[in-house]
């Protein structure tokens, strides 16, 4: 059977006990002050209603952190649909940090790689549940293979109406699906590769090929004329003589 | 015309030649199989992957890039401490020194010759006779220059980047050391292009091959290649 992990969160059950993020960092080795997971907050009407919204990595199927990623160090896994992050190849350059919309990705200080939520692949190998969904005390967040239509979170997808968030600019398409409605909608910002990386791709790219390509076709024509031309030195005239010459001068 | 032979190169120089050849080419072919991304491979997807399965997966060929870049580091440091003398500081004087008028001149010439032969020079109103050029002549010369430094470059991009996973390095730092790594061995790579066609492929060059296993070019290849190179020793010799 195929595989799509993907989470449903029904953020109108979160009261903000951050649970899930405490758990998530005990579970993964997150250092204090970074997180692979988080709880949004929005307020209405001076604070007077207030609504959280728990998420982390969306593990999106237009994945712009993998695009910014010179050597697919960080790739989508086409087994079960997440994104991950392959800490051995990875040089900790961090292109992958500002493309990201939902600022799920950070350097790891100690691991010296870029870290993220991998919905608990470590401890699901083992045959625990994901971290902060088994943590959860109201149960907002449900886990599980979308394309199985057996499991809990594809039976919520098709049992209630559910929204995307989603930056303003490119629909990544994330897997993280909030049922009914959730607020706050407009945080997640423009994924962007860094300068270098975009200059590589518009400018350096093209430079390079250019410059290979018009050397290769200097080669060419070098390499045509001395094949179709026959081409002597100039008929040994005076130089020649000149070095004969010399060289009885010298002897 | 005389067999004698001249000689040129010395065993070592021979030796880090042909070491800093398959250090390139392995180099460059693991290096490019690294870029695995549709919008910065220059070559496409099929060359990443075909490494990649080469050498079993991507980490394998990175480990496999780096210990040979490290290799390649060390050997050169190494001959570049203990040949200062001999061999590098009289390479960097010689790569350095130009004479204008002369060297302008077979910069003309030298590339219309290569192009079009000594007719059209002839045509174009050039008397067609090559200026005499040194031990290396000019376009070597100005070829070495940005292989030297793009060398260096290559060299310390490529040590700040693998030493991004063992100590944190700024970030922007790291993405620049890859885009210049990227560009000077593009740039690098070029004249390399350049350098095997003139050292192999190029008619009446055969004897610039044979002598990087030899160490010895005929006496006739020194005189209409290295005149003034040629001259030199000749007139060492009788000194």
């Amino acid at each position: 059977m195929e595989v799509k992990y993907a989470m449903v969160i029904d953020s109108a059950k979160c009261f903000n006990c951050k649970a899930c993020v405490i758990a998530c960092q005990l579970a993964n080795g997150v250092p204090i002050g970074l997180y692979r997971n988080w709880i949004k907050r929005a307020t209405e009407g001076n604070g007077a209603k207030v609504h959280f919204q728990p998420g982390n990595c969306m593990h999106c199927d237009n994945p712009t952190c993998v695009q910014a990623c010179p050597t697919s160090a960080t790739y989508k896994d086409k087994k079960d649909g997440t994104v991950k992050v392959n800490a051995k190849l990875c040089i900790n350059c961090g292109s992958c940090i500002p493309a990201c919309p939902y600022g799920a990705r950070f350097r790891h200080p100690e691991k010296k790689v870029v870290d993220k939520c991998n919905f608990c692949e470590e401890r699901r190998a083992r045959g625990e549940s994901v971290a902060c969904v088994a943590v959860c005390p109201t149960k907002a967040r449900t886990f599980g293979n979308i394309l199985d239509p057996q499991s809990d979170a594809a039976r919520l997808l098709k049992s209630n109406k559910t929204v995307k968030v989603i930056n303003q600019t490119t629909d990544t398409k994330p897997n993280i699906d909030y049922i009914s409605e959730t607020a706050p909608m407009n945080w997640p910002v423009e994924p962007k590769a860094p300068t270098p990386i975009r200059l590589w791709q518009n400018i350096a790219d093209p430079l390079v090929k250019g410059l290979v390509g018009l050397t290769g076709l200097g080669i060419f024509v070098m390499l045509g004329k001395q094949l179709l031309i026959k081409d002597e030195p100039p008929a040994s005239g005076h130089e020649q003589g000149k070095e004969d010459a010399h060289e009885q001068h010298s002897d | 015309m005389s067999s004698t032979v001249i000689k040129r190169h010395t065993k070592i120089s021979i030796f880090i030649h042909w070491f800093n050849a398959v250090c390139w080419f392995f180099l460059l072919a693991t290096g490019l199989g690294l870029i695995k991304n549709e919008k910065l491979d220059p070559i496409g997807g099929w060359w990443p992957d075909l490494m990649r399965g080469l050498f079993g997966s991507g980490e394998i060929l990175l480990l496999a890039h780096v210990i040979c870049g490290l290799i390649w580091v060390v050997v050169f440091l190494v001959y570049g401490i203990l040949r200062a003398k001999k061999d590098v500081i009289p390479f960097m004087r010689e790569i350095f020194s130009y004479s204008p008028s002369n060297d302008l001149l077979w910069l003309i010439k030298k590339p219309i010759q290569m192009t079009m032969g000594y007719k059209m020079l002839e045509k174009l109103g050039f008397e067609p006779r090559i200026p005499d050029q040194g031990f290396y002549n000019v376009g070597q010369k100005l070829l070495a220059i940005p292989t030297v430094f793009g060398g260096v470059v290559i060299a310390a991009t490529g040590i700040i980047m693998y030493a991004s996973k063992f100590f944190i390095i700024d970030k922007m730092v790291v993405q620049w050391s890859i885009l210049i790594h990227f560009v000077a061995v593009g740039a690098v790579f070029a004249g390399l292009l350049i350098h095997i066609f003139m050292g192999s492929i190029a008619s009446g060059e055969l004897p610039a091959l044979i002598s990087m296993f030899t160490g010895t070019v005929p006496e006739d290849y020194a005189k209409h290649h290295h005149k003034l190179w040629y001259d030199q020793v000749e007139g060492e010799k009788h000194l």
